[in-house]
């Protein structure tokens, strides 16, 4: 081929992509959607069930203050501090319940894997910015709340290009 | 000055024609690594390339915790490709421990490592449009990425570093209807990396940059010992995922993509051959795989190996031959754990193809080596 066809061509095909749909997802107003509610994890089986890794999510009357959590997040991150609770549960007896730093967690999420209890699992919240370090320390009375994530984008492909839509 | 120096700062007799230039360690053209070259006018002498400045211990980081939380780390040196850095891991420690991988993790294992070195070469083929000032060939694969990227988050759960495979199979299994969303995705992926021919791989202005710089010989590339893309297109014909099948490479039909050249060019087309294959090697696995059952066998909570064992394994990733030897003892945690990367194999032939180039050529000759600097350090 020689030069003059070839950087035709080349051009040529760039304008083509002028008349295909662009693939930019336009983050703050749309966010992609993830499957199901979060990483979960079945001790029963020992197999996760899919969802995105994002902020924690706490079940009080499931935790029993075992630790098992902030063993596993040892050699990880060192993220989760268990920190004492008001007694409220009965098979809690050393009423503590774990504190996660998002300043170090990596989201490896093996500490939900280490949960033999279905008390912790992983949301798809990733939306974690703070001004302060202080404010991405989340507290056991934070990661109870359910996070409201409004995610309702996905990719779309047509033959004019694939889209988020 | 009687003292004698040591030789790293002793002074060297130069010609007064020569100047040395200090590429990086912060330049755009190098990444976390500085290449020292002596130049003639515009021609380049002598190069000297200077990795180490990204190094974080990981290796010495993973004698001190145990099996499952050294998942985590290690796949930091590459977070794009962090199923392929993993794997070898992986498959050694299933052998220290004697673990019996289900049949529909092995598949499973397969496309997520696949689709991770896609995703890879995208991120690598992106920098390598903007080294030779081609912003076109920057945008399309940083925005085609984001499809693979997709696929590994409902897989995984995160776009990079996943920590999805685990001795004895993987995390969790696939979501449902999974198998169409990745077909209709990658059968798009394909088109679309197809249509980078006619803006990039037959343009004339990149054939002219980069065709005939920095030529292998097969013969020096064997002796050098590069591995990967590199010793592919210097012809030699040479893919593990064909040599050594490990997991189910043995039942699928995988072709690796030889060239003779050994220049710059052949360099950078390998990786984008090798992105086609990907796609059908995951068309396969997902038509072979079995629909359901076990994708990972239960583990104690603190896996200890039988006694003192040594393992070594090596899987094909996005750079070459990536080994990983592990010395277990009887502890939780391993003895010894070493990493042989491809990137600080490619490294060695930068000295060898700079030689005799122009300094303008030098950044088309220094990516196509499929190096990746923070994996060289470790």
């Amino acid at each position: 081929m020689n030069t003059a066809t070839g950087i035709i061509k080349a051009l040529n095909s760039g304008i083509k992509h002028l008349a295909i749909k662009r693939f930019t997802l336009r983050y703050p107003e749309e966010k992609l959607k993830f499957v199901g509610d979060g990483y979960q994890f079945d001790p029963s089986t020992g197999v996760g069930i899919a969802g995105s890794k994002g902020r924690h999510m706490l079940f009080h009357d499931k935790c029993t203050g075992c630790q098992l959590c902030s063993i596993a997040c040892e050699g990880i991150a060192e993220a989760i501090a268990m920190v004492k609770v008001p007694e409220e549960y009965k098979h809690n007896k050393k009423a503590i319940m774990p504190q996660i730093d998002y300043g170090k967690c990596v989201f490896c999420g093996l500490c939900v894997d280490a949960c033999p209890f279905y008390a912790l699992y992983m949301t798809n919240d990733y939306e974690l910015s703070s001004f302060s370090k202080e404010g991405l320390i989340y507290t056991p009375a934070q990661l109870q709340v359910k996070p409201f994530v409004s995610q309702d984008v996905e990719i779309k492909i047509t033959d004019r290009g694939a889209t988020h839509g | 000055m009687n003292k004698e120096l040591p030789p790293g700062l002793a002074l060297q007799k130069v010609d007064e024609r020569i100047m040395t230039l200090n590429v990086g360690p912060q330049h755009p053209g190098s990444g976390h690594m500085r290449i020292i070259v002596q130049i003639d006018g515009d021609f380049i002498v002598a190069c000297d390339p200077d990795p180490g400045y990204v190094h974080r211990g990981e290796e010495k980081m993973a004698e001190y915790r145990n099996y499952i939380t050294n998942i985590p780390h290690l796949e930091r040196p590459v977070i794009h490709d962090s199923c392929n850095i993993l794997y070898p891991y992986v498959l050694g420690v299933e052998e220290i421990l004697g673990l019996e991988v289900p049949e529909r993790a092995k598949y499973i294992r397969v496309i997520a490592s696949e689709l991770n070195r896609c995703v890879y070469t995208m991120y690598w083929l992106a920098i390598y449009g903007i080294f030779l000032g081609h912003s076109t060939m920057f945008m399309w694969p940083a925005g085609d990425r984001e499809l693979l990227i997709d696929l590994l988050e409902k897989m995984t759960g995160a776009r990079v570093t996943h920590a999805h495979f685990v001795p004895g199979g993987v995390r969790n299994d696939l979501p449902p209807n999974f198998e169409d969303v990745c077909l209709r995705q990658v059968n798009y992926f394909e088109k679309r990396i197809k249509e980078y021919a006619a803006v990039f791989y037959d343009n004339p202005i990149l054939i002219a940059r980069t065709e005939n710089t920095g030529v292998l010989s097969r013969e020096d590339a064997i002796r050098l010992g590069t591995t990967g893309s590199v010793l592919r297109a210097s012809g030699v014909d040479y893919d593990l995922r064909k040599k050594e099948p490990y997991d189910v490479y043995e039942e699928l039909d995988v072709h690796s993509n030889v060239m003779k050249e050994g220049d710059s060019y052949a360099r950078s087309k390998i990786p984008w051959l090798d992105m086609m294959e990907s796609c059908n090697i995951i068309r396969q696995a997902l038509q072979k795989m079995p629909k359901s059952g076990s994708v990972r066998v239960k583990l104690k909570p603190n896996p200890k190996g039988k006694g003192f064992d040594s393992v070594y394994k090596r899987v094909e990733s996005g750079r070459g031959s990536l080994g990983c030897y592990i010395v277990s003892d009887a502890k939780p945690e391993p003895y010894r754990v070493k990493l042989s990367v491809g990137s600080f194999r490619n490294l060695i032939a930068l000295p060898y193809l700079l030689k005799g180039e122009k300094l303008g050529n030098m950044p088309a000759v220094y990516w196509s080596l499929n190096y990746w600097p923070v994996e060289a350090d470790r």
